[in-house]
């Protein structure tokens, strides 16, 4: 089953070694590298952009600022990381919230940082890495099965960067119930990953 | 490979922005974000059409494509914000209708509470701790026409199996009156119907007994109040 759908999921995830060469090259100054780059991880990189920001012109501008960083931050990159496609991904949603929370009203703005999503942000992983298309799909199986009340909490941490006090605002939802529910969300999730190695 | 939380937190990450619906982003942003760093005279866009005809034919086509995007792209905005409305009216929805399930059983118990509390007919009960759990105790407001309700503390837990059974004990015979499973701290509360026309009773027990109960105690007695 998981092979068939791996048929129809974009297979983006190949090629990581291609994109770490590619990233060498960009490093030396191979402006054609970028171009290789570009064609595999755009859309991607569109797609995320866009789920964050709905708004499609907004979204093409942070494809740019993505590309544009990698290109001059190429120098930088340790290929032992991992995969650059996450990294470009990690990047894509970081600057698509910071959009996000510019043109966000945030009186409560002053908030510490350990008040905010214990959904990881992805900016200090250490091992970037790209899931397989079945992994993917156990994903995308695994938040279909998720309640709303989880699946929304979850959506509005790690897409809209809304911090729990937030999300409890927005969902009208005491905060306790909310940061249960998000940590109910990624246990299932983490369970659904879990489930396809076991 | 995923060997542990903080990788499975990581792939989680990934998990989610790889899972969002995949769109095609526009067909000029390739030349505009090469263009951008001066790559783009380096690197033609990948095409497999050549000729002046392809160019035509490219040019018209993308003129048709660049306004059907632009509706499209409306619509689909238009379409999501609606999505996203009705799913938080939906989680709100949902949340709203487990409070008001909690609030009604709530109140319904409330109010058995109370009209036990109330009867004309209402007496207390203390129930003392015996030799199986000597730190328990326990109070009970008994009406023969209304039931009963009953407050327990420091039971101890329960093993497996097993549950407590409260009893009114009569001059014939104890009759049950409902089962109790105490919380994490040995506490227990709750109302119960005893049947109006039971005969004069003498004192409260609680026993434990086989999970579901019996039908007249087998267990060691817990508690204990004489009326």
């Amino acid at each position: 089953m998981w092979s068939l759908l791996a048929l129809v999921v974009p297979s983006w995830t190949e090629d990581r070694a291609a994109d770490r060469a590619a990233l060498i090259r960009m490093a030396r100054g191979d402006q054609q590298a970028v171009s290789e780059l570009y064609d595999r991880h755009a859309r991607p990189v569109f797609s995320l952009a866009l789920r964050v920001l709905q708004d499609r012109s907004a979204a093409e501008d942070v494809v740019q600022e993505v590309f544009t960083q990698a290109w001059t931050q190429a120098s930088r990159y340790d290929t032992g990381r991992g995969a650059v496609g996450a990294w470009l991904m990690n990047m894509a949603r970081s600057r698509a919230i910071d959009r996000l929370r510019a043109t966000r009203i945030r009186p409560d703005s002053n908030l510490a940082r350990d008040e905010m999503l214990d959904v990881p942000d992805g900016s200090a992983l250490q091992d970037l890495q790209l899931l397989s298309a079945e992994q993917v799909s156990a994903m995308k199986l695994a938040l279909d099965a998720l309640p709303a009340l989880q699946r929304i909490a979850l959506e509005l941490a790690y897409f809209e960067g809304l911090t729990h006090m937030e999300i409890a605002d927005r969902l009208e939802q005491p905060l306790g119930t909310v940061k249960t529910r998000i940590r109910q969300a990624l246990i299932k999730l983490r369970d659904s990953l879990q489930a396809l190695q076991a | 490979m995923i060997d542990d939380r903080n990788d499975l937190d990581a792939a989680i990450v990934q998990g989610l922005a790889q899972a969002v619906p995949q769109v095609d982003p526009p067909a000029d942003l390739r030349a505009r974000v090469l263009g951008s760093i001066g790559a783009a005279a380096v690197s033609p866009p990948k095409s497999g059409f050549s000729g002046s005809l392809m160019w035509l034919a490219t040019a018209a086509t993308l003129a048709l494509v660049l306004g059907l995007s632009l509706y499209t792209g409306q619509l689909r905005r238009r379409v999501r914000a609606v999505e996203a409305d009705l799913r938080l009216a939906d989680a709100r929805a949902a949340a709203g209708e487990q409070q008001a399930a909690e609030a009604q059983r709530d109140a319904a118990a409330a109010q058995s509470s109370l009209l036990v509390l109330t009867a004309p007919d209402m007496t207390l009960v203390n129930l003392a701790g015996q030799r199986a759990a000597p730190n328990a105790s326990a109070r009970a407001a008994w009406s023969r026409s209304r039931g009963m309700v009953f407050t327990g503390r420091n039971l101890p837990p329960l093993p497996a199996g097993r549950v407590y059974q409260l009893w009114v004990v009569t001059a014939q015979a104890p009759v049950s009156a409902g089962l109790l499973r105490p919380d994490a701290q040995g506490g227990v509360s709750g109302t119960f119907v005893t049947p109006p026309d039971i005969s004069a009773p003498v004192a409260l027990a609680v026993t434990i007994e086989p999970e579901g109960g019996v039908p007249a105690p087998t267990g060691d007695k817990y508690l204990v109040g004489l009326l």
